[in-house]
């Protein structure tokens, strides 16, 4: 748990072109901006530059940020709009990489149990139309409260409760089919 | 009725005729002028349904007029010039507003896409038209005059109306333009959502779009994509 | 599998994912660093005064103090005040953030970077489709135009020496129209957004 004092201090220095301050603000959300990019693409190379440019563009703005607010909000809803871009972009350019999966250039046939259960939940989760996928993630990766999912999706909370009950109700299914 | 009543109604629809007619940005000749510079073969349809539409404010009468001028100019026969004003005639007789078709087609132009391309994506765009019209009016929501209006059959007045149709069909047809599938009702929720959602307190009422997000949903956008692409 | 096990499953498949990835997050700072260089975040003009004239004062108290100071002396100046950037030094700190007139329209700043062209065009659902010439007076490639704007959407392409070119990195939203790439903005609530 950071002090939000020291993080307003890291945010005025920011303002002042302290890139040191803003570098240490990085370390501290990278994992889990890049955990929400790659939750929502379900690829890698987009997430790293989502991730890239999220940041740039979050510090470029940093004059739109209220102190009032909290900043995690912001920067993930940066992060979470330039996401929603690129995947109109993917939907007609759509990206040669492999899915995510645990692989190691192992058998497939001899993966562990788990490994094997974790790879059946990602093919799930690429399955997952974008508008369940996205609360899901916010909400089992960056474990934030109903409030903050509303806000930087920009949906009202109880549309939040439907998507991710739902959400979750698709994922099992997708699951237990891919058994 | 006696006869003093009928001639002050027949003055009446006169004045009401001429001032129309007046008011309008361009003049219903000059569009007659216009046509016969392509020229068309319908006249009488195309203009009837130019008058119509011209009866709501929010007619393009200066886009579509831009419109024909082009059509005039370019390089192909007149048959093809009329099909893309027929899309556009079809839906003004509708009484479906036509400002999207007009930008359309004269996107289309700028470009230099075949005329048959863009009177194909009109067709399709005018289809997704009246089939949300259909499905708003499915849902209780109804354009018109306040008079009529109830909570569970609400009547929104016919501006505002246009302006959701015309957001809600343009933001499928983009949708489908771009690739995507009609069965991605979910998608196709959230796509329309983000649009009405940007255009709340701007272009659209924030009542209007609440109301409408509350009652249609994916499945719904499904068969209205569906009824374009089939 | 029961609720909890999912759950459990889920949140170990999404956190495996990002920990596989580790490495090309290592560097993350140094190459945001690197590419952000000289360049400061955009201030509006109470954050530029109060950095000029208390810069090491923390704490909101400090903040309205300051702001309250300055407003006496534009007050008394009789300046008006306006979201502009004021310009910090080199390089191309354009304002994107639009004026708003009286009738209502707001002119928005179309802005692209094109050496070596010759003709910039933007043409959109407001002119028609017919070309608004973009111009580069200082000859540094950066193509600008200022055009009055109502709220609402707008969709657009620029051509660029009779190319058309539908990608404008400063768009809210891309579509597809015709085969091609339009742009869109916003103008109005929402059009500003980050």
């Amino acid at each position: 748990m950071y002090r939000v004092q020291d993080e307003v201090s890291l945010l005025r220095a920011s303002l002042q072109g302290d890139t040191a301050a803003w570098g240490e603000m990085i370390t501290r959300y990278k994992d889990a901006v890049f955990g929400l990019c790659l939750g929502f693409m379900r690829n890698r190379a987009d997430a790293e530059d989502i991730c890239h440019d999220a940041f740039i563009r979050a510090y470029m703005n940093l004059r739109r940020y209220d102190l009032e607010r909290r900043f995690s909000t912001w920067l993930f809803t940066i992060a979470a709009n330039l996401c929603r871009n690129q995947l109109r972009y993917r939907r007609n350019h759509p990206s040669t990489e492999e899915p995510l999966q645990i692989r190691g250039g192992r058998d497939p046939a001899k993966l562990l149990d788990a490994e094997e259960r974790q790879n059946r939940v990602r093919e799930a989760l690429d399955k997952l139309p974008y508008s369940y996928r996205a609360p899901l993630v916010l909400r089992f990766y960056n474990e934030l409260p109903y409030q903050e999912i509303s806000d930087i999706l920009a949906i009202p909370e109880g549309t939040v409760k439907t998507r991710i009950h739902r959400g979750k109700a698709m994922l099992k299914e997708y699951y237990e089919e891919g058994a | 009725m006696n006869r003093i009543a009928v001639r002050t109604v027949g003055i009446v629809m006169m004045l009401a005729f001429l001032v129309s007619g007046a008011t309008a940005g361009a003049s219903l000749s000059e569009f007659e002028q216009a046509l016969r510079a392509i020229p068309v073969s319908n006249l009488d349809y195309i203009l009837a349904s130019i008058q119509l539409g011209m009866t709501q404010s929010d007619f393009p009468d200066d886009g579509l007029m831009r419109l024909i001028d082009r059509l005039t100019r370019r390089t192909a026969s007149a048959f093809e010039k009329e099909a893309v004003l027929l899309v556009i005639a079809r839906g003004s007789s509708d009484g479906l507003p036509v400002e999207g078709l007009v930008n359309q087609a004269l996107e289309g132009l700028a470009r230099g896409v075949s005329l048959q391309w863009i009177e194909q994506n009109l067709s399709e765009r005018l289809v997704l038209l009246s089939e949300t019209r259909d499905l708003l009016y499915s849902k209780g929501i109804f354009s018109g005059s306040q008079g009529s209006s109830t909570a569970a059959t609400p009547t929104i007045p016919t501006l505002r109306f246009n302006q959701l149709l015309i957001n809600i069909s343009e933001t499928i047809g983009d949708f489908l333009e771009g690739g995507g599938s009609p069965f991605d009702g979910y998608v196709l929720y959230e796509e329309v959502r983000n649009r009405l959602t940007m255009l709340e307190g701007v272009t659209l009422s924030a009542d209007d779009v609440a109301l409408v997000l509350d009652r249609i949903d994916a499945s719904d956008l499904t068969q209205v994509a569906l009824a374009a692409v089939s | 599998m029961k609720d909890d096990a999912f759950e459990t499953l889920l949140r170990d498949a999404l956190r495996a994912d990002v920990k596989a990835s580790q490495g090309c997050l290592a560097d993350l700072e140094e190459r945001v660093a690197s590419e952000l260089g000289d360049r400061r975040p955009r201030l509006r003009w109470f954050q530029w005064l109060a950095q000029l004239l208390a810069p090491t004062r923390s704490g909101r108290i400090g903040q309205i103090a300051v702001v309250g100071a300055t407003a006496a002396i534009f007050l008394f100046l009789g300046v008006t005040l306006s979201d502009n950037v004021p310009r910090m030094g080199e390089g191309t700190q354009l304002s994107l953030q639009p004026v708003q007139s009286a009738d209502g329209t707001q002119e928005v700043l179309f802005v692209l970077p094109a050496l070596d062209a010759e003709d910039v065009a933007v043409v959109g659902s407001f002119n028609a489709w017919e070309g608004t010439d973009l111009s580069d007076p200082d000859g540094d490639g950066i193509w600008t135009a200022s055009i009055p704007l109502s709220p609402g959407r707008y969709e657009y392409a620029f051509i660029i020496d009779g190319r058309w070119w539908g990608q404008d990195p400063l768009a809210d939203e891309y579509i597809q129209s015709f085969g091609e790439y339009s742009s869109v903005r916003y103008i109005g609530r929402g059009g500003d957004g980050a």
